[in-house]
């Protein structure tokens, strides 16, 4: 009996002190740690694939007009799973190192909105994102001095891939016919 | 004896009361019977062939067949083949006869399925509910498709239906929270003096409706998120078991660097989740230099996965196809390092506990589970192992890469507290040598399959893995709009609860709470609940009435 309570001190006295001073000293994780998802607003072109794979639920879509998408992310629900980030066809989210994330007023404070410039669908009306960079800068609205640029529109200009593809469909359709 | 064998003894048995024998995958069997022939072939199985009674499921077939589908599922063991006993049976008229009386440990899942598609089990020696709140309306069964799945019913008023104490005896109430372990669990313990002879139990207090959500709201790459998250100490092996069971529903061959990963962290969190439960069983009998030594020899396993996966727990590396992130090589000298050094403090701890005469009166001949009992109740993990029971998935049903890895059943006859412990404990030890051995032998390659085409309709499968506590079993039934039609989650505790009440009768009431911790019940895997957040604000004591009235 003596000898195993021996034993047992010895474990507690090799260990030693091993609380770490956090929070008064800043303890960060290892990098790689999934913490905050930073969205770079710059980078996103609005197409969604975060809100279709988020295991949460939390990223909301709307189209407020014809040319302007809002996405409003409520990350007081967020999971740190960092599939967002891994989709995302930009690289436009970072799953940071940051995680002390609580707070009093969570709905205010970890809510994420932004409001991306979109295209809009000549056929359908829906917004949608250009196909190349190249492509978006010359969409009507994009640059005020080009507001009023038209005319010379080539056939799938301006219109969004399912309204192509709906169209494709169509017109194999027609011709077996 | 492999699956199609089986399939045709069965059929030579029961002649034409077995509608369509069915075995996609190897081990596996799929048996369609005639309702009123359920008892007599799950006795067959149970009796007759020696297998072990896992869950039931109920599903709401009605768009599809116009039908419910009621399913037992049996796992023959020695030949790693798991039996679906699926019986369908007529919406107007919903009833099936209980099969309890003959496998007890059919029990729940009975009065599971009875909850929640509406299905009577018909002689069921307890019909009370058992998921379903006890003001919940009476004809709203949660899981049939129909029924949305954020309702809340108002609250009503209602008398829980209760287990009458035996004449003579008090009743010890322990919960509605668990007071080790700090969970919703309520135990009711009928005692005459300091001795226990019966007990009650009621749990599910918040359940979460995970399989619900999974069914009707998620697609197939968002619910290993969820599924992780039905357990916080063993996450990892639900997300695992669900993908396995897409994978082989889908015919998805994940690649072999994949399967060597999820075997290591499946391995990593099986260390940790001992040395969590050694802890808290050190706390739970007043001993508390275990608790504090212990997860303190754990904390650079819980860093070591937060450097391996980016999260302490919750690894979320699994998805549908294998696993996310790749453990760089320069990283295996790391995870060799940490569980050497868990290997050398449990040495050091093992060779301390023998000579502790305190630890012993407490663990050695206490919580006895003699074996019959245990097999009866189809306890699975530590639980059974530590009554001598031979079961471990890990072996039995090979899974992940363990076919390629050697892996011991660690088993103990004790039938005690005891015994249930030096399980564990011998099995931190096999956990370490099978990482070792993993890394060593992993192969270069991909860890992500990809998976392009859309998984078909109406296919389904079993799965299972072998978590800390026990068996985790998983049943997919694929199904449109990119998400299961049905997918039932069973965690070992649910198999592993159900035998606390007649495994507590005749103990000494002081020994109760270690009795229970040593099964290491993890209440809210078998709630799979939820926190709902109400706001009042206001600070006020709560009566009796008012904690009933909380109960959703």
């Amino acid at each position: 009996m003596i000898l195993s309570k021996l034993k047992q001190a010895l474990i507690c006295l090799l260990a030693g002190r091993v609380t770490l001073p956090y929070p008064a000293k800043p303890h960060p994780p290892d990098e790689g740690f999934r913490g905050y998802p930073e969205v770079d607003v710059d980078k996103c072109i609005g197409c969604g694939a975060c809100a279709a794979v988020c295991p949460a639920r939390l990223i909301k879509i709307e189209d407020l007009d014809q040319t302007t998408r809002r996405i409003t992310r409520l990350l007081e629900r967020c999971i740190f799973c960092g599939r967002c980030a891994e989709v995302c066809p930009e690289d436009a989210i970072t799953m940071t190192r940051q995680f002390e994330l609580a707070s009093d007023q969570a709905r205010q404070d970890l809510t994420h909105q932004c409001e991306i410039f979109m295209a809009t669908c000549r056929r359908c009306g829906a917004c949608y994102q250009p196909a190349t960079p190249l492509d978006r800068i010359m969409q009507p609205g994009f640059r005020s001095d080009e507001i009023d640029r038209g005319g010379d529109l080539c056939q799938y200009e301006n219109v969004c891939l399912e309204s192509q593809q709906a169209e494709n469909t169509t017109a194999t359709v027609g011709e077996g016919e | 004896m492999t699956a199609q064998e089986l399939g045709a003894s069965l059929q030579q048995t029961f002649g034409d009361k077995i509608l369509q024998v069915n075995s996609p995958q190897p081990g596996r069997l799929y048996v369609t019977i005639d309702p009123d022939s359920v008892v007599e072939v799950a006795a067959h199985l149970q009796d007759d062939l020696g297998c072990r009674f896992v869950v039931n499921a109920g599903t709401d077939r009605r768009r599809q067949r116009g039908k419910f589908l009621i399913t037992h599922f049996f796992a023959k063991d020695e030949d790693g083949i798991y039996i679906a006993l699926h019986a369908e049976v007529d919406e107007d008229d919903p009833r099936i006869p209980s099969i309890t009386p003959v496998v007890p440990a059919a029990n729940w899942g009975e009065r599971e399925f009875h909850d929640m598609v509406g299905v009577v089990p018909e002689g069921h020696p307890d019909p009370r509910r058992l998921v379903l709140a006890d003001d919940w309306p009476e004809d709203l069964y949660p899981l049939r498709w129909d029924v949305e799945h954020g309702i809340k019913p108002p609250i009503a008023d209602c008398t829980p239906e209760r287990k009458p104490p035996p004449e003579g005896s008090s009743v010890v109430p322990i919960g509605p929270y668990f007071p080790a372990l700090e969970e919703p669990a309520y135990f009711r313990i009928f005692v005459e003096g300091e001795e226990v002879v019966g007990a009650d139990y009621r749990g599910f207090y918040n359940h979460r409706g995970i399989e619900k959500v999974g069914c009707s709201v998620l697609t197939y790459n968002q619910i290993p998120f969820i599924a992780e998250r039905i357990c916080g100490i063993c996450g990892c092996v639900h997300s695992t078991c669900y993908c396995q069971a897409i994978e082989q529903a889908a015919g998805i061959e994940i690649p072999l660097r994949a399967k060597y990963l999820r075997t290591i962290m499946l391995e990593l969190e099986r260390i940790q989740s001992h040395l969590l439960w050694l802890g808290i069983a050190g706390h739970i009998i007043g001993f508390d230099t275990v608790l504090m030594q212990v997860w303190r020899m754990r904390e650079p396993l819980m860093w070591l996965c937060e450097r391996l996966t980016g999260n302490r727990k919750t690894y979320a590396t699994n998805v549908i196809g294998g696993v996310r992130r790749d453990i760089e090589p320069d990283a295996y000298d790391d995870v060799r390092s940490v569980i050497k050094e868990i290997e050398r403090e449990w040495q050091a701890l093992y060779d301390s506990i023998p000579g502790d005469t305190t630890l012993m009166a407490r663990l050695r001949g206490t919580g006895m589970l003699p074996k019959d009992m245990a097999i009866e109740h189809c306890a699975v993990g530590p639980t059974g192992r530590g009554s001598g029971v031979e079961i471990d998935v890990r072996v039995d049903h090979p899974y992940a890469a363990y076919d390629r890895l050697d892996v011991k059943k660690c088993v103990h006859d004790g039938c005690d507290n005891l015994a249930r412990t030096l399980v564990r404990l011998d099995e931190t030890l096999v956990s370490i040598g099978i990482i070792r051995q993993a890394l060593d032998d992993i192969p270069e390659g991909p860890v992500l399959a990809e998976v392009s085409e859309d998984i078909p309709a109406g296919r389904q499968a079993i799965s299972t893995v072998e978590a800390p506590r026990g068996e985790v079993f998983h049943w997919v039934l694929t199904g449109e709009d990119n998400r299961p039609e049905r997918w039932r989650v069973r965690a070992p505790t649910y198999a592993n609860l159900q035998v606390v009440p007649p495994m507590l009768a005749g103990s000494a009431l002081a020994d109760v709470p270690i009795n229970i911790g040593s099964f290491d019940p993890c209440f809210s895997c078998t709630d799979r609940m939820e926190v709902l957040d109400i706001n009042s604000g206001q600070l006020r004591t709560c009566s009796a009435e008012d904690l009933s009235n909380c109960r959703r």
